[in-house]
């Protein structure tokens, strides 16, 4: 029988083996010198890194003192006055205060009952509307979203009524070479970011603090300051898109997703089966609908258990319910153009079907061919350092749940993966930054409560058929676990580190869709072609010459105004105002007659709540919806349908997007805070203050008064 | 060898061809290719580390002691393949050295051979004894420090000859070849000493009860001309096996 370990056969082998080598290494030769081409690589690399290495090391010699001289000079301006080293603070996207009082209330989470009980816990107010794109901009620049134009996911464009991304514009490359059907592409995709304002740490970075920013949304493309950056939400995929997954599959359907996803069809030729991932545009024949591809091949294992997969040169095997390991793909368009990166593969069902799940492809962080660090060799540093990672901006794929093309299991097993490498991020960031800013947000909060608050609820229409008894405590899990991560970092802290827990909104449920472009039709505010009693996505039959108020988005209402909107028909001024007012009377209080209960519960005038720059560029009024109640799907994305109100019956069951006033987000410290109702806007300059800097004039947020010590 | 036509230079890159070729096969499956690659990005990262938080002092001193760790983790695991080609690899080496490191000895131009016993007063008793194209050209050198009786010879015309050395009533033979391409040569036979027979001999070893310990012959070093340089075969052989281990590990994939 085998021993654990090696036999004394081996041992005998292993000793036998050393004695030549042994007498090989007592008697050199000069053919010993070279043993082949893999110990020379093995010197020569080595001798490279340690040769590179010294160099830095002499370059670093000689200008250390410059360097440490110029910021000496910067830092007097912070940490002269500064109260406290260093801050630390974890973003929870969605982190709900009232689920978070009930869980310490229970007893689910020690840590954060500690920071309550030694520091301040608070609800922290959000923003108009109370969507992350927006909360988080506020977040960083202090400003309401009038003074950094975010106010959705979505803004439209006023010649077409389509939709665009509002965080950022990619183009293709400025110049190109058109030979016959190809055009050659000079340079790079041109990318805008549209978030204005200066984040804070823009800020402490030229004041010579050194700041670690991960994964806070809306900062792609990242911006040039001191210090490193990790962009979050809104970084697209390689398609371009902000997430499009991939079902590789033997049944043929017609059905398309809704959004979020392709299917694939898979060939079968005798026991491989052969499948392609698509990937962005072929950069060679733009505007053609033509996709570079990457072909994949299955091969069955024996007993029909598991698949063995080749992609490229890579090959991995993968069980009924496994995912892979990131895999690197390269799509290739032509000589000299390729396109690099990640996916993983999730083998959904192997038996007379068979069906493969592709998670979006991510921009592979150790090549990127857009930028989505600061500077451009942070992600590749955390990618060498941890691995391929989730670059996406919603890297959590709640589009393939929705769809049922994931299963909830397969779900969480992407989140907490992904959640895994945040926090890896963070804990480096944390050794890395003992002095300064280290700022890492994690999405897994919003997530998870977006796609499991079904259970929570005592009576989602999307969880009727799973018995109370047996709903999985998924959001309770949650909490438990981000509250055991918080414990981690309380850890690594000192008392001269002021540690923070912000999230932008909180949660509640999403029960019932409102289509506000169906009362606003049934209203007489938005007219259809005629004949036609539904639209399409995106207004496909919608008469702009009769429609005075539209919707899309999560919460914006807009007014088809002239000399603004391409066929605007509402004179701005006067006209506009009453419309406005009137659009509020009716709708605040709008009840659902199903339920009886209030269906939005508040519209805001833009102009009351925001002011800036860009407010011309803001919905013309905000709604609040109640609790209980969203923008229907069909809303969002511009269709009028002839329901107002209806189940939600979707995996994504709870939501934020509401009534800004109801979903506050929380606010703890590990120090005392005098304020009572501490603002998201208030995050910046509170930091700001806290490290001794002069806050800018245009601020809107207030700097709290913050104890200057830890209470033991 | 040289009888096919083909010059050392041409046979040295072929060698190196193949050899970098088959190495880097055999490393790609006796090297753990997976902890090999993290080894090599955890330098990476760590030089990168190096720039990215240059201003932070106690960061740059942990990632140079890191960057040592993260070398020698790395050295560890790709010289563990080394254990599997050094003893091939060193004999197939120490046997293109027998064609390719030296020169067979010219017509016309004297060569040393020299004789070592084992016991100092036995040198008095040594002789050459040359066959028919080869005579000395001066009288023998004693040297007592080192035992040894050393013969100037001149050789009349190519050819592959014996010549024998005799002491006390004991006579031994040695090879010497005198000519040109790529003959296998053997610049020493010797008595005993089985490691170093094995590395620099190529002649069966003179009988254990022998006076005579070893009897060299001189031949010269062979430069082998490429890329407008003179190279020692083994140089030569370094980098372009090097060269082609790295075209190959690039097309096949193999991470070293």
């Amino acid at each position: 029988m085998k021993r654990h370990g090696t036999t004394s056969a081996e041992r005998m082998r292993l000793l036998a083996w050393l004695a030549v080598l042994g007498v090989i290494l007592l008697c050199p030769l000069r053919s010993h010198a070279y043993a082949g081409p893999g110990a020379g690589f093995a010197v020569l690399s080595s001798f490279w890194t340690l040769f590179v290495a010294f160099l830095y090391s002499v370059y670093a010699f000689f200008v250390w003192p410059f360097r440490q001289l110029f910021r000496l000079l910067r830092r007097r301006k912070a940490y002269g006055k500064a109260q406290i080293k260093r801050a630390v603070i974890l973003g929870f996207d969605g982190m709900d205060p009232e689920l978070t009082e009930r869980f310490i209330a229970e007893g689910r989470l020690p840590n954060l009952a500690k920071l309550r009980d030694e520091g301040a816990f608070r609800k922290l107010r959000t923003t108009y509307p109370a969507i992350s794109p927006v909360a988080w901009s506020t977040f960083m620049t202090g400003v309401n979203p009038g003074k950094h134009n975010i106010y959705d996911f979505l803004a439209r464009d006023l010649s077409n009524y389509l939709p665009y991304l509002s965080s950022a514009e990619i183009k293709g490359p400025k110049r190109s070479l058109k030979i016959g059907k190809y055009t050659v592409p000079l340079g790079g995709p041109r990318i805008r970011g549209m978030r204005r304002g200066t984040p804070f740490w823009h800020w402490l970075g030229e004041a010579g603090i050194f700041c670690s920013v991960i994964r806070v949304p809306v900062t792609f493309p990242p911006e040039k300051f001191p210090g490193v950056l990790l962009s979050g939400m809104c970084v697209p995929d390689l398609k371009g898109s902000q997430g499009t997954f991939c079902l590789c599959t033997t049944r043929t359907s017609g059905d398309k997703f809704r959004e979020g996803g392709v299917r694939v069809p898979v060939e079968r030729d005798g026991s491989v089966f052969r499948s392609y991932v698509p990937g962005p545009e072929d950069p060679l024949t733009p505007g053609s609908g033509d996709e570079l591809r990457v072909s994949f091949e299955i091969n069955l294992d024996k007993t029909g258990t598991q698949a063995r997969f080749i992609v490229d040169s890579q090959t991995f095997t993968l069980k009924v319910g496994d995912y892979s390991e990131w895999i690197p793909v390269k799509f290739k368009a032509g000589v000299g153009f390729s396109a690099h990166g990640i996916c993983r593969f999730y083998l959904k069902e192997l038996s007379s079907e068979v069906e493969v799940y592709v998670t979006p492809v991510n921009i592979d962080p150790g090549k990127p061919d857009l930028p989505i660090s600061h500077p451009v060799t942070y992600s590749i540093y955390l990618a060498k350092l941890f691995g391929p990672y989730a670059t996406l901006g919603l890297a959590e794929d709640t589009w393939a749940l929705n769809e049922h093309v994931l299963d909830d299991d397969a779900f969480l097993a992407q989140c907490y993966a992904n959640h895994d490498d945040r926090e890896r991020m963070l804990f480096d960031a944390l050794e890395k930054t003992q002095q300064g800013l280290c700022a890492c947000v994690f999405d897994t909060t919003d997530r998870v409560q977006h796609m499991f608050w079904r259970y929570l609820d005592e009576d989602h229409p999307a969880a009727r058929d799973v018995p109370r008894d047996q709903r999985p405590t998924v959001i309770q899990d949650l909490y438990a676990r981000m509250d055991e991560l918080i414990g981690r970092v309380m850890k690594q802290i000192d008392d001269k580190t002021l540690l923070m827990i912000v999230s932008d909104h909180g949660f509640k449920s999403f029960a019932r869709c409102v289509n506000l472009n169906a009362w606003l039709h049934q209203n007489g505010y938005l007219a259809l072609k005629s004949g036609k009693t539904e639209s399409g996505d995106w207004f496909d039959d919608v008469d702009w010459s009769r429609t005075r108020a539209y919707t899309m988005g999560l919460n914006g209402l807009y007014l088809n105004l002239k000399g603004r909107e391409r066929e605007g028909i509402i004179e701005a001024g006067p006209d506009a105002d009453e419309l406005k007012d009137e659009l509020r009377r009716k709708l605040d209080g709008l009840v659902d007659p199903a339920s009886g209960r209030v269906g939005i519960t508040g519209v805001f005038d833009c102009d009351a709540v925001y002011a800036g720059p860009y407010v011309d560029n803001a919905p013309d009024l905000i709604v609040g919806y109640g609790d209980g109640f969203r923008a229907s799907w069909d809303s969002v994305m511009g269709k009028v349908t002839s329901l107002i109100f209806e189940d939600n019956l979707k995996a994504w069951s709870g939501d934020h997007c509401i009534d800004p006033r109801l979903v506050p987000g929380v606010l703890f410290c590990n120090r005392k805070i005098a304020d009572e109702k501490p603002a998201i806007v208030d995050v910046a300059p509170t930091v700001l203050k806290l490290f001794g800097l002069a806050l800018p004039g245009y601020l809107d947020g207030k700097p709290w008064s913050v104890a200057t010590s830890i209470t033991p | 060898m040289g009888s096919l036509g083909f010059t050392p230079s041409l046979i040295v890159v072929g060698i190196s061809l193949v050899i970098g070729l088959v190495m880097v096969v055999v490393f790609r499956y006796t090297s753990d290719q997976k902890a090999i690659r993290v080894a090599k990005d955890h330098l990476k990262a760590h030089l990168l580390a190096l720039r990215l938080f240059q201003d932070q002092i106690p960061v740059v001193l942990r990632s140079y002691g890191r960057i040592l760790l993260a070398t020698g983790r790395y050295l560890r695991l790709a010289f563990m393949p080394l254990l599997f080609v050094i003893v091939p690899l060193t004999f197939l080496i120490v046997q293109l050295d027998r064609y390719l490191g030296l020169t067979p000895l010219e017509a016309g131009h004297p060569f040393l051979v020299s004789a070592r016993v084992a016991d100092a007063t036995t040198l008095n008793e040594a002789s050459l004894q040359l066959p028919d194209g080869l005579v000395t050209t001066a009288p023998a050198v004693h040297v007592p420090a080192e035992n040894e009786i050393v013969w100037r010879v001149v050789a009349s015309r190519e050819g592959d000859y014996e010549v024998n050395v005799q002491a006390s009533a004991q006579t031994f033979s040695k090879r010497v070849v005198v000519g040109s391409g790529l003959p296998r040569l053997s610049p020493v036979r010797l008595r005993g000493r089985f490691w170093e027979r094995l590395f620099y001999s190529a002649e069966a070893a003179l009988p254990k009860n022998s006076l005579i310990e070893a009897i060299s012959v001189q031949y010269p070093a062979r430069d082998i001309a490429f890329a407008g340089f003179e190279w020692n075969w083994i140089w030569l052989f370094f980098v372009l096996s090097l060269a082609a281990g790295f075209l190959f590990k690039s097309i096949l994939g193999i991470e070293i």
